[in-house]
């Protein structure tokens, strides 16, 4: 079964997520991948291990990763590809693969066009 | 002429900026705003102050725009940008100041991780971005690859 996992900062701020949840929501409702799961990288649970211990038990035999981040930092670069072997190693019968961080993506472009009010 | 400023936090590795450059490229052939430009608030270069200072000493624009290049408008976006907006518009009473909303919810953003998904490659190819940081190199050392063997200038990779 193909699992898709978002990655992503975490904040301590109450309600930094709320709209990332709702992204995740619309991802779940697109019927694409059976599971949908969201890992984070530090303040909020469940951490990236966690949730792909998760997967994994919920019989995921394919992890794709994304990062839901905008830039090429510390994290996107080095990591959370740390974090993908580490879950590799502890889940050897696991496929995992991962994908471009979202900042990269021309639909951002669009939106920031129609978030500019003129 | 309104200009229109992305704003976003900076980073000290080098080559962060990729991203926002690619969307600030794309923005100016749009042509929505007849000048694009980025400012930083920390680390990276141009600070959001120097790209301020620049636009306001093009006589054509009266009014800048910035556009806040965050997912959620959390302490960046509602602290610190005011903040560093307050010290410009005193500085330059002539420029009219406005905000537009951080990135947040859109559906498209799901389209987009989809893409990205269906791009998603093997472990081998999970380090091209520090690849491509490292091309980057602006030989500073605040930056994390300083020295290390991804670093073309710091020493690392004689």
């Amino acid at each position: 079964m193909k699992a898709l996992l978002v990655l992503v900062h975490g904040s301590p701020t109450a309600g930094a997520n709320d709209a990332m949840r709702e992204v995740v929501e619309e991802l779940r409702g697109r019927g694409v991948y059976p599971l949908v799961e969201v890992g984070f990288m530090e303040c909020n649970a469940p951490s990236i291990p966690e949730a792909i211990t998760a997967l994994t038990e919920r019989g995921a035999k394919e992890i794709i990763a994304v990062p839901y981040f905008l830039h090429t930092g510390t994290h996107v670069c080095d990591d959370l590809p740390t974090l993908l072997e580490e879950g590799k190693a502890r889940h050897p019968q696991v496929h995992f693969r991962m994908g471009d961080y979202l900042g990269l993506s021309p639909v951002l472009t669009t939106i920031l066009t129609e978030r500019a009010t003129r | 002429m309104t200009a229109l400023v992305l704003f976003s936090h900076g980073s000290l590795l080098c080559g962060a900026g990729e991203a926002l450059e690619a969307h600030a490229t794309r923005l100016r052939e749009i042509g929505q705003f007849e000048r694009v430009e980025i400012g930083y608030l920390n680390y990276s270069e141009p600070s959001l102050a120097t790209t301020v200072e620049a636009l306001a000493g093009d006589t054509s624009v009266t009014e800048i725009q910035i556009l806040p290049y965050f997912l959620a408008p959390g302490y960046f976006v509602k602290r610190a940008l005011p903040a560093a907006l307050e010290p410009l518009k005193n500085q330059f009473p002539r420029l009219s100041f406005t905000v537009a909303p951080a990135i947040g919810f859109d559906t498209r953003l799901a389209d987009a991780l989809l893409d990205a998904a269906e791009g998603a490659r093997e472990s081998d190819a999970w380090r091209e971005p520090l690849e491509r940081a490292s091309s980057s190199c602006r030989g500073v050392d605040t930056c994390p690859l300083f020295a290390t063997p991804a670093c073309p200038k710091g020493g690392g990779a004689a």
